[in-house]
């Protein structure tokens, strides 16, 4: 679904490029966390998945960004949004309207969805991310969490083929981030999504991710699968990403030679390991 | 009573009726209040006005309005007061004198200013700014990138009223006291918080204008939108009964 070449972006006003020799291959329908350290590129990978570079910042683009067989350099903004919908990290600039359902309107209206299936879609949108119950209120008064799941929503009604998150759990609670994480990947099922996520809570990503990628310096350091990429949770922590407390725990007694089982990704996944250590 | 310039949800007649007619209800009764100097009628038109806001349950902010639109009237009327020498002399002034028709004029310019400001301000909190945006485009024509460009701005201004208080809570917590000392004072110390306030309205209108961009602002026509704003019979009604005090307030110049 998305593939990226040799891709290197410099901002006109900067030396140096913020992303350089980028090549990924994401594919139909899967779930791809993006995390590092900040001011790796993470979020410039981001505005080359949804056309936001090179169209809305002025810099030197190298290589080539395909979203479902299209050139992002040869396809038009509004074109790219066709196929990815994104949602950005500050929330409250992407609102346009003071009411839920004005604001899932916005981009249902504007693509020029027929009328009468507008309320199917703006019906389902709000249930995906069970926030049914919002529609008539003010956005003003909605927590950080609920506006994350209305700007996520208003997305989903779209029904783009890639669904782009900046951040989308940066002002939630562990409790409330796994929900909407939950969420996300219910309705990217049912719908055959691709995802890609960008988010600095690595543990949320083992979980849900079929792709980690850990950028560094603008490169890609690693892109594999979340239990390949956790394995090497020393080489992560030199660069500033830190692993799930479960996952470099049992690292730690992997590399002592207590424990030769797979990675752990998550505090069940190491509590059975432990078990049968301790045994 | 929500933030400036926040919609204040209800179910009110005002509330019901289509933005486009409420806001040309509006704007001819403000201009009805500035074609005469009848201070009857004025006084009538406030009353009116006062009734409107008591319909929407807005009583108690619009006396807040009320309130600033009275420091600004009293300057004028004071301004008034001391350069119209009209009617019978009450206090002599150096350059003039104060008659009992400079009063009138004083009263009756701050009647005009409170009367005149009760349904503007009304009709933005009882509408929807998307709809008000909507119903212009749809019943006006308007092109839709003023419409939104208007929205947006009324949109963005609790936003960045919001961002300039976080600021200075920020410089509070460090320090500096904006409640202390005069207003000159006070300039001094908000001046260079402007600079921060300007980058992040920067930064905030642009990532808006962006995430606009991406979601298919530029594929708008007047056609998308998915509501409709018909004139209903009270929407003429009240279109009617502006244009009615309009031409009461004209016919009024020519009586004796």
């Amino acid at each position: 679904m998305i593939q990226l070449r040799d891709f290197c972006f410099r901002y006109r006003e900067c030396s140096q490029p913020a992303v350089m020799d980028v090549n990924l291959d994401i594919p139909a329908g899967s779930f791809t966390g993006i995390t590092g350290p900040a001011g790796s590129g993470k979020s410039m990978l981001t505005y080359a998945l949804n056309g936001i570079v090179p169209y809305c910042y002025p810099g030197d683009f190298y290589g080539e960004v395909l979203i479902d067989g299209h050139d992002t350099c040869d396809t038009s903004l509004t074109d790219i949004s066709r196929l990815v919908g994104s949602v950005c990290q500050d929330i409250d600039s992407q609102f346009v309207a003071s009411v839920v359902e004005d604001e899932m309107l916005y981009g249902l209206e504007n693509f020029g969805v027929a009328h009468e299936l507008i309320p199917a879609r703006v019906d389902e949108a709000l249930e995906a991310m069970g926030i049914a119950d919002l529609r008539d209120r003010l956005i003003a008064s909605l927590s950080g969490g609920q506006k994350q799941k209305v700007a996520i929503a208003s997305i989903l009604a779209l029904r783009p083929k890639v669904l782009v998150l900046d951040e989308p759990t940066a002002e939630l609670d562990p409790a409330s981030s796994r929900q909407v994480f939950l969420l996300l990947a219910d309705y990217a099922r049912r719908h055959g999504t691709t995802v890609v996520v960008v988010e600095q809570k690595i543990a949320l990503l083992s979980e849900f991710a079929d792709l980690l990628v850990i950028m560094q310096d603008g490169r890609v350091r690693f892109a594999d699968a979340p239990a390949a990429v956790l394995a090497r949770s020393e080489e992560l922590l030199s660069i500033g990403v830190n692993c799930p407390r479960s996952t470099t725990l049992m690292n730690r007694l992997a590399a002592a030679g207590l424990y030769a089982g797979p990675v752990c990704t998550d505090v069940a996944q190491a509590s059975r390991a432990l078990l049968e250590v301790v045994a | 009573m929500r933030g400036f310039l926040e919609y204040v949800p209800g179910d009110s007649l005002l509330h019901r009726l289509n933005p486009v007619a409420k806001v040309l209800f509006a704007v001819l009764f403000a201009i009805a209040c500035f074609c005469t100097g009848n201070l009857v009628f004025l006084a009538a038109m406030l009353a009116v006005g006062l009734g409107l806001a008591a319909s929407c349950g807005m009583l108690r902010p619009t006396f807040g309005l009320m309130k600033a639109v009275l420091v600004f009237s009293l300057l004028l009327a004071v301004l008034l007061l001391l350069t119209t020498p009209v009617g019978d002399r009450l206090v002599d002034l150096p350059w003039g004198y104060i008659g009992t028709g400079s009063v009138l004029a004083a009263v009756t310019t701050i009647v005009r200013l409170e009367a005149a400001a009760i349904p503007l301000f009304l009709v933005f909190y009882v509408t929807k700014m998307s709809d008000l945006s909507n119903a212009a485009v749809k019943v006006l024509h308007v092109p839709y990138k003023y419409a939104f460009t208007f929205a947006s701005t009324v949109h963005f201004i609790p936003v960045f009223m919001n961002d300039m208080g976080a600021i200075m809570e920020a410089q509070t917590a460090r320090g500096i006291q904006f409640d202390q000392g005069g207003i000159v004072k006070k300039v001094r110390l908000m001046a260079p918080l402007c600079v921060p306030l300007l980058v992040s309205s920067v930064r905030k209108t642009n990532s808006s204008a962006i995430a606009a961009e991406v979601r298919g602002f530029d594929l708008r026509t007047r056609a998308s939108g998915y509501r409709e704003y018909p004139l209903k019979a009270a929407d003429w009604l009240a279109l009617v009964l502006g244009a009615a005090l309009l031409a009461a307030a004209i016919a009024l110049n020519f009586l004796p």
